[in-house]
C-alpha cells in the first residue's frame, strides 16, 4: 500500500476581529495538530459536529486555507512548502466537490463549459480533446449527451452534484475532497450519488477525503475514519473497528445519537448513552480534554491535561479513560 | 373512539405560473391522543403543506384549501374563521419549525417571548407569566433558566433555540404539537437531545405529536404510526412497525433501503432512480410510475387509491394485483 497523503501536525489559526482598539487580536485555533494518512485508492472519512474543523482541515491540507503549521506530504512533496508554479502543477491531482451543488455552479454558464473549465484553466489537451473528455465524463457520471448545453437550473440537485463530480474529474485527479457531498440531497438521491462515488473510486482508483456529519454515510463510503472534536482528532482507525468497537466516549455518543432503524419506539428503547449540552467554543478551548464538560467518564485529570492520540489495538484514541461503552 | 385530529380527503391547490396545481390530493391521516404520527417523504411531497393546513397557515392566495376536512377534537377547521384559528393556535395545536431563528423575534428576550405567548391565552399577569416561562425553560432542559430567560435568541445555540421553541409551543398545553423537521439544522448529538425531549414532553403532557421528517431512522425512534407521502398523496399509512418491517409500496421500501445504515457494510445501496415530479407535470396515473421497478400498464392510466390490499393501507396497483 502506498500512502498518497501524509498529514502531520496540521494547525490552522484564524484571526478574529479585535474587541477594542487596545486589545490584542484574538485568535481561534480551528485545527489543532491534526495528523492522518490517506492511502492511494482509499477513502478517509472525517466526521464530527458542525464547527469541529472538518472543512478547515481539508482546505488546509490542499492549501486552499493557510496553515499555521505542520506538513502535508503528497506523494512525498510537502504541499505547504511548494512554490506557486509547483503548486499549480499539483492542483490537477487534487479536486473538490462541495455540499451545495446549487451555489457552486455558475448559473449563467452552460454545463458543458462548466465541466470543461478546469481543463481550460490548466491548459490541458486540445479543444477537441477537452470536448471529448467532457462527453466521456458526462456518460461516466450518468448524464445524457443531450443535456450538455443546458444551464444548471435545468437540473435537479442530484444531477447538479453529478455535474460537479464530472467537473472535478476533468483533470484526472488522484484525490477528491468531498465536503458533505450529499448533505443537501434527499435520501433517495443521496443513495444515487453515494453509489456513483463508490463506482468511481473502484473504476478510477480515486482516493477520497470524505467529510460528513452522517455516520451511516461515512460507514458506507470510507475505509478509514477520523472523528474530530473542537479541532482535534479524538479517535481514528479502520471503519469497521471504529464503528464496531469505538473506544472514545465522544465516538460512542455520536453512534448512540444517530437515528437508527434498529431502535424502535414501540419496543420502548432508551438511548444508551446521552450527552448533554453543546461543544465548547473554539475561541477559549478548555485546558484539558475538550469533551470533559459533556463526558460521562470525566475525572479531574481530564480537565487539566489534554489527552494525546495514542494508537491502540483497533483504533487510535485521545482519551485518558478509553474503553468500550458499557451500554452501546 | 374517534381520533384527536382527523384529516380527510384534504385537497390544497396553489395558483402558479403553470396554472393551478394540486399540492395535496385527497390526503387523509389521523392522530390519536398522546401518540406520535410520523409523516415521511422526499422534499416537495406535501408534508409541510399538510401541517400548515392544520394550523390554518396556508398562504392564501396563492394557496387554498379546495376540499376535504380537518377535524380537531371534532371541530371543523377548514371552515373556521380567522379569529377562531388564531385562538386555536397555542391551546389546541402548536407548531415548531426547522429553523427556530425565523420564528423567534430577534429584539425580545426569550423569556419575554414565552411570557407573551402565555399571556395571550391565559389570564395571568406579566410577573406570573415570566415565572412560568422560567419554569418551562427549566423543563425543556435549559441550564440556569433565570439567566437564560434574559438572553436574546442570537445568544443561544441552535439546539437551545429549538428548546425555547418547544417551551413556547407547550406553554399553552396544546393537544397536538406539529414538529416540521425540527432537527434538520442541528448536529446529531443535539438532534438526539431534542428527540428525547419531545418524547419526555409527550409522556408528561400527553400531547399528540406529528413529526415531519425525511429520515426513516427518526421515524423508527419517534413514531407510533406513519403516513408516507409522495407527490401530494399519502401512499402508505400504518403503524411504524408495519411500515418499517413490511413496507408495501415500492416508494416506502425504497426510502428504507436507500439509507446507509450504521450496522451495515459495503454493498451497493438501493436507489430510487429519478426525482419527484413537479406538481404541474402530474398526469393521470401513479405519480411514482417513472421511478418504479414494478410499473404495469395500468399504473400510467389510473391513479392508485389508498386501500387495504392485505397487510395495511397502501396506494399501489402492483400490491393490489399481487393480493388478488
Ligand atoms: N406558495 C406556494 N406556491 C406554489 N406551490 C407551493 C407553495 N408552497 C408549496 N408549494 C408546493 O407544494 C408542494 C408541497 O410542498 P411542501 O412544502 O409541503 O413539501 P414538503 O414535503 O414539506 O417538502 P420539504 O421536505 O422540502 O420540506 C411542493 O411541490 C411545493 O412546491
Ligand atoms: N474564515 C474563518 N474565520 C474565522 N473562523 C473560521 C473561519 N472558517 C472557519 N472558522 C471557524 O473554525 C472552526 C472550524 O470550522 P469548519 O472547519 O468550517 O468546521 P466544520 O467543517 O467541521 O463544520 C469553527 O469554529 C469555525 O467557526
Ligand atoms: S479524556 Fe476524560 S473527559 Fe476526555 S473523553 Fe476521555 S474520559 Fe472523557
Ligand atoms: S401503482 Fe404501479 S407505478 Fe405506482 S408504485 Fe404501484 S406498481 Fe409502481
Ligand atoms: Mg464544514
Ligand atoms: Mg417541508
Amino acid at each position: 500500500m502506498s500512502v498518497l497523503m501524509d498529514v502531520r501536525d496540521l494547525t490552522v489559526r484564524f484571526a478574529l476581529p479585535k474587541p477594542s482598539f487596545f486589545a490584542e487580536r484574538p485568535h481561534l485555533e480551528a485545527v489543532r495538530q491534526v495528523s492522518f494518512q490517506l492511502e492511494a485508492g482509499k477513502a478517509l472519512g472525517i466526521v464530527g459536529e458542525s464547527g469541529s474543523g472538518k472543512t478547515t482541515t481539508a482546505m488546509a491540507a490542499i492549501r486552499l486555507t493557510k496553515a499555521a503549521g505542520g506538513q502535508v506530504l503528497f506523494e512525498g512533496d510537502d504541499l505547504l512548502e511548494l512554490d506557486d508554479e509547483a503548486m499549480r502543477q499539483r492542483r490537477r491531482d487534487v479536486q473538490l466537490i462541495f455540499q451545495d451543488p446549487y451555489s457552486s455552479l455558475n448559473p449563467r454558464a452552460r454545463v458543458v463549459d462548466i465541466v470543461r473549465e478546469p481543463m481550460d484553466l490548466m491548459e490541458i489537451g486540445t479543444p477537441e480533446e477537452r470536448h471529448a473528455k467532457v462527453e466521456e465524463l458526462f456518460a461516466l457520471v450518468g448524464l445524457r449527451p443531450d443535456q450538455l448545453n443546458l444551464f444548471p437550473h435545468q437540473f435537479s440537485g442530484g444531477q447538479r452534484q453529478r455535474i460537479s463530480i464530472a467537473r472535478a474529474l476533468t483533470t484526472n485527479p488522484k484525490l477528491l475532497v468531498c465536503d458533505e457531498p450529499v448533505s443537501a440531497l434527499d435520501v433517495a438521491i443521496q443513495a444515487q450519488i453515494l453509489n456513483l462515488l463508490a463506482e468511481l473510486k473502484e473504476k478510477l482508483g480515486l482516493s477520497y477525503l470524505f467529510i460528513s456529519h452522517d455516520l451511516g454515510v461515512v460507514r458506507h463510503v470510507c475505509d478509514e475514519v477520523a472523528v474530530m472534536y473542537l479541532g482535534k482528532i479524538v479517535e481514528s482507525g479502520p471503519t469497521s473497528a471504529l464503528f464496531e468497537a469505538p473506544q472514545h466516549p465522544y465516538t460512542q455518543a455520536l453512534l448512540s445519537a444517530a437515528p437508527s432503524l434498529a431502535r424502535r419506539k414501540s419496543k420502548g428503547y432508551v438511548r444508551p448513552l446521552k450527552v448533554s449540552g453543546d461543544p465548547p467554543s473554539p475561541i477559549n478551548p478548555p485546558p484539558g480534554c475538550a469533551f470533559a464538560e459533556r463526558c460521562p467518564r470525566a475525572q479531574d485529570v481530564c480537565r487539566k491535561t489534554p489527552p494525546d492520540l495514542v494508537p491502540g489495538a483497533g483504533t487510535a484514541v485521545a482519551c485518558h479513560y478509553p474503553g468500550p461503552a458499557d451500554t452501546i | 373512539m374517534s381520533a384527536l385530529l382527523e384529516i380527510e380527503d384534504l385537497r390544497v391547490t396553489f395558483r402558479t405560473r403553470y396554472g393551478e396545481v394540486t399540492a395535496l390530493d385527497s390526503v387523509s391521516m389521523h392522530v390519536n391522543e398522546g401518540e406520535t404520527l410520523g409523516v415521511v417523504g422526499e422534499s416537495g411531497c406535501g408534508k409541510s403543506i399538510t401541517a400548515l393546513s392544520v394550523m390554518g397557515l396556508i398562504p392564501s392566495p396563492p394557496g387554498k384549501i379546495a376540499g376535504g376536512s380537518i377535524r380537531l377534537n371534532g371541530e371543523e377547521l377548514t371552515t373556521a374563521s380567522p379569529a377562531r384559528l388564531r385562538a386555536m393556535r397555542g391551546p389546541d395545536a402548536a407548531m415548531i419549525f426547522q429553523e427556530p431563528m425565523t420564528s423567534l423575534n430577534p429584539v425580545f428576550t426569550v423569556g419575554d417571548q414565552i411570557a407573551e405567548a402565555i399571556m395571550l391565552h391565559q389570564k395571568v399577569d406579566k410577573a406570573q407569566a415570566l415565572k412560568d416561562a422560567v419554569a418551562l425553560l427549566d423543563r425543556v432542559g435549559i441550564p440556569s433558566p433565570e439567566t437564560r430567560a434574559k438572553d436574546y435568541p442570537h445568544q443561544l445555540s441552535g439546539g437551545m433555540r429549538q428548546r425555547v421553541m418547544i417551551a413556547m409551543a407547550v406553554s399553552c398545553r396544546p393537544k397536538v404539537l406539529i414538529a416540521d423537521e425540527p432537527t434538520t439544522a442541528l448536529d446529531v448529538t443535539v438532534q438526539a437531545q431534542i428527540f428525547d425531549l419531545l418524547n419526555e414532553i409527550q409522556r408528561d403532557f400527553g400531547v399528540a405529536i406529528i413529526l415531519i421528517t425525511h429520515d426513516m431512522g427518526a421515524i423508527s425512534e419517534m413514531a407510533d404510526r406513519v403516513a408516507v407521502m409522495y407527490a401530494g398523496r399519502v401512499i402508505e399509512d400504518a403503524s411504524a412497525d408495519d411500515v418499517l418491517d413490511y413496507p408495501q409500496h415500492p416508494y416506502a421500501r425504497g426510502l428504507i433501503d436507500c439509507i446507509p445504515a450504521l450496522g451495515r457494510d459495503d454493498h451497493r445501496l438501493a436507489e430510487i432512480p429519478g426525482v419527484v415530479p413537479p406538481l404541474h407535470l402530474l398526469g393521470q396515473g401513479c405519480a411514482f410510475a417513472d421511478r418504479c421497478a414494478f410499473k404495469q400498464d395500468r399504473c400510467t392510466r389510473e391513479k392508485p387509491l389508498l386501500g387495504s390490499h392485505g397487510h395495511h393501507p397502501v396506494a399501489c396497483h402492483g400490491i393490489e394485483e399481487a393480493r388478488l
